[in-house]
Formats: structure tokens, C-alpha cells, sequence
């Protein structure tokens, strides 16, 4: 790995789809350092990755936050960003606990934002980058998941107004939208569940962390593209989610 | 937050939230026919112009977190007095709905409430209940398309539309890709 690698931090890079991001953007020349609440699981994927640094990173917190841009900064600076922390816990609207709710948007839209501001700074000093948020099919609605739903939603806003600010400093700003995708996180869903889900994606398969993976690495290297939400999602986004 | 209305309008639609476009909307309900089910405008409170630079943490969790909080809980409030056929309007300003430079704050805020009632137009259409985005520029708005756009939503034909989103700005936004 050259020392003048662009570096690239990955929050929630120990995860499922963030896992499959450090290493297609490692495969691409990029010096990625993981970042994730785990430190076991970032240290096993910093050690798995050539040239990989970990970090653990809270996006909630200001001071992990510094810390992170800092390890970057003594690599040579940030020049890719990409938002892939995030957590998914939710309920009805009725039922939703405006506490839970803060709580969500903390992780999944305050967080990011946070450290897009940090992350931008050391961009435009260097002359540019990319950021890339990483959304969710949810910003189209999803039963249930009002919290989500707004927090992703909150993020593809933010996506296109930090590309019209951001532009003239050489930092595109981008995101993508993921629908079902085979993480951990979808193991456990109901056999019932997860057959009327794939019924109604027109490539007739789950996603894969990779598929995520190659969306990203194409828009943290595109430079005439920005503002854009890309849906990775089987055509879900464009069929009837619910005609299973 | 402002309460419902005690005048006529509260015939037409209650009104929460402490938006900038809250006057606006009380006005253009004055042109709305009461219809026969119950409804509410949530016009939500949305940050004004801010550089990325100038979202330190305290603004950020000020302005984004707490308007968004604010809006779940007039939704909450909303959502809890609806029962079938009740209608529930969401009045947006246009342009951080859009984007645009040093709007990241608002554009987070609106484009949350947007797909929170994108959310809410699925989940409760089991209820009988619309869910609807109205997008206006605040600082010209059409009180009139304001008041032909609630009429048609409030009424009776209104039951069949939800999760939809209309911007009433004399087309200013033709030629842009919708968030």
C-alpha cells in the first residue's frame, strides 16, 4: 500500500455491507481505516484488509468523532467519506418513543452530519474528496419504520444541499439507498417475512454486501456526479414493494 | 406548539406545529369548505440557512434533532385525535425540500418529515387515514393554491389520495430531480 494512498474512513466498517465497503475500496488503492463501535470486530477487519487501519469510532460522540478525522489527518487526510454507521430499531408511529426516536436520528443523521462537517474541512484544504451517505430504500417509506424512514430521509436532504455547498470545494456529496440485503441483521427475520419480501424484487434475489460495496466505490471515484441518490435495491424501488 | 384552532377553521382542519408557514396556512383555510371528516396541517418548525461549517454539534442537535423530535410529537398528537377517513396534511417550505447551499440543516428537516409521512401514508392507510406533503416558498406563497390544494385533499374525493407530494410553486422546481 503507497503512503500516498487516497485514505477513505468507513464508519460501521466492521459490519456487514460496511465490511464489504473497506474492502472494495482497499481493492480500488484506497488506505481505508475502519471505523465501528466494535473493537474486536474492527481490529479483525483492519488485520483482514491490506493497508487497513482500525479505529473505534461512536458517531454520537464528539470526541470519537475528532479522533477519527485525526487518525485520518495522520495519513494524509480524509479524502472519501462514507456515512455506513447506523442502527435500526422502530416502531409504529403511535407506539414510537420520541426518546427512541431522537436516539435513531443521533445515530443514523445527526452523526454523520457531524462528521461530514470535520471530514469536509480537511477535504477542501486538500483540495477536494467525496462523501458518500449511505441511505436506505426506507427514505421511500416503509411500513413501521417511522424513525428510519426519517432519519434516511433526513440524510438524502442533507446529500443534496452539501453537494450545492460543497461543489465549488471539489467534495462531491452522494448517497445510496440499499434495500433488503443479506446482513446479520436480516437473518432473523420470519421465513414468511422474507419470502414476500424477495417475491417483490424484480431481480428475484436478496442483496448483497457487495452489490452495496460496488455502489459506493463508484460514486466515491466519480467526480462529475453529485447530489444523486442511487437506489441499490433489485428494482424494488421502481416495482410494487408489497405485490408479494 | 400551537394548539388547534377555536374559530371555524377548527371546522376545517386543526393546526400544529410552530412552522414559519403557520399564518399562511390559517389563511389559506379560510378558503377551504369544512369537510366531513376530521383533519390536521402539521407545518413543522425548519432551521433557516446555516454553512456546514456552522453546524457545530449544539446547532445541529438543536435545530435538525430537536425540530425533528417536535414533529413526530405533532404528528403523535395528530395521528391520536384521526380516526377513519380523517386526513392528515404536512405543509413544507419548498427549497430545502429541493436543496440548496448552507440549507443542510433544513433540507434534513424537511426531507425527514417527508419520508415520515411517506411512512405514515403506508401505515395508516389501513386506518382510513391520507397522509400528504404541501410544499409552498415561504416567502411568496400562493395562499390560493395553498387553499384549492387543502380543499381538494379535505374533501370527500380526498379519501383516495395519500403519500402524495405537490409542490405549489408556479412550477419553479420543473426541470429538477425530486428528493
Amino acid at each position: 500500500m503507497s503512503t500516498h494512498a487516497p485514505v477513505a474512513l468507513v464508519t460501521g466498517g466492521a459490519g456487514g455491507i460496511g465490511r464489504a465497503i473497506v474492502a472494495r475500496l482497499a481493492e480500488s488503492g484506497h488506505r481505508v481505516v475502519v471505523a465501528d463501535l466494535d473493537r474486536e470486530a474492527v481490529h479483525d477487519t483492519a488485520t483482514a484488509v491490506p493497508g487497513a487501519v482500525g479505529v473505534v469510532l461512536d458517531v454520537t460522540d464528539p470526541a470519537s468523532r475528532t479522533a477519527a478525522i485525526r487518525t485520518c489527518a495522520d495519513l494524509g487526510g480524509p479524502q472519501v467519506l462514507v456515512n455506513c454507521a447506523g442502527v435500526l430499531r422502530d416502531a409504529r408511529v403511535a407506539k414510537l418513543d420520541p426518546a427512541d426516536f431522537r436516539r435513531l436520528q443521533e445515530v443514523n443523521l445527526l452523526g454523520p452530519l457531524a462528521l461530514t462537517r470535520l471530514a469536509a474541512r480537511e477535504m477542501a484544504h486538500r483540495g477536494g474528496g467525496a462523501v458518500v451517505n449511505l441511505a436506505s430504500r426506507a427514505w421511500l417509506g416503509t411500513f413501521g419504520s417511522t424513525a428510519y424512514s426519517t432519519a434516511k430521509g433526513g440524510l438524502v436532504g442533507a446529500t443534496r444541499s452539501l453537494a450545492i455547498e460543497l461543489g465549488p470545494q471539489g467534495i462531491t456529496v452522494n448517497a445510496v439507498a440499499p434495500g433488503f440485503v443479506e446482513t446479520a441483521m436480516t437473518d432473523g427475520l420470519p421465513p414468511e417475512i422474507r419470502r414476500r419480501t424477495l417475491d417483490a424484487i424484480p431481480v428475484g434475489r436478496a442483496g448483497r454486501p457487495d452489490d452495496v460495496a460496488d455502489a459506493v466505490a463508484y460514486l466515491a471515484g466519480a467526480s462529475y456526479v453529485t447530489g444523486q441518490v442511487l437506489p441499490v435495491c433489485g428494482g424494488r424501488s421502481v416495482a410494487d414493494p408489497y405485490a408479494a | 406548539m400551537t394548539g388547534m384552532l377555536d374559530d371555524r377553521r377548527d371546522l376545517v382542519a386543526g393546526v400544529l406545529g410552530d412552522g414559519a408557514l403557520v399564518p399562511t396556512v390559517r389563511e389559506a383555510l379560510d378558503g377551504v369548505s369544512p369537510g366531513l371528516t376530521r383533519a390536521f396541517c402539521v407545518v413543522p418548525r425548519v432551521p433557516g440557512p446555516a454553512s456546514l461549517g456552522d453546524l457545530d454539534d449544539v446547532r445541529l442537535d438543536r435545530e435538525v434533532g430537536d425540530a425533528l423530535v417536535d414533529a413526530l410529537e405533532q404528528v403523535q398528537r395528530a395521528v391520536g385525535a384521526l380516526t377513519a377517513g380523517g386526513r392528515l396534511v404536512l405543509v413544507l417550505p419548498h427549497a430545502p425540500l429541493m436543496g440548496l447551499a448552507d440549507g443542510a440543516a433544513a433540507s434534513a428537516v424537511t426531507n425527514g418529515v417527508l419520508s415520515m409521512a411517506r411512512t405514515l401514508a403506508i401505515e395508516l392507510a389501513r386506518d382510513g387515514i391520507t397522509v400528504n406533503v404541501l410544499a409552498v416558498d415561504p416567502a411568496a406563497p400562493s395562499v390560493r393554491a395553498l387553499a384549492v390544494a387543502l380543499d381538494a385533499l379535505l374533501s370527500e374525493g380526498g379519501a383516495d389520495v395519500t403519500g402524495q407530494e405537490i409542490s405549489l410553486t408556479a412550477g419553479t422546481d420543473l426541470g429538477r430531480l425530486r428528493p
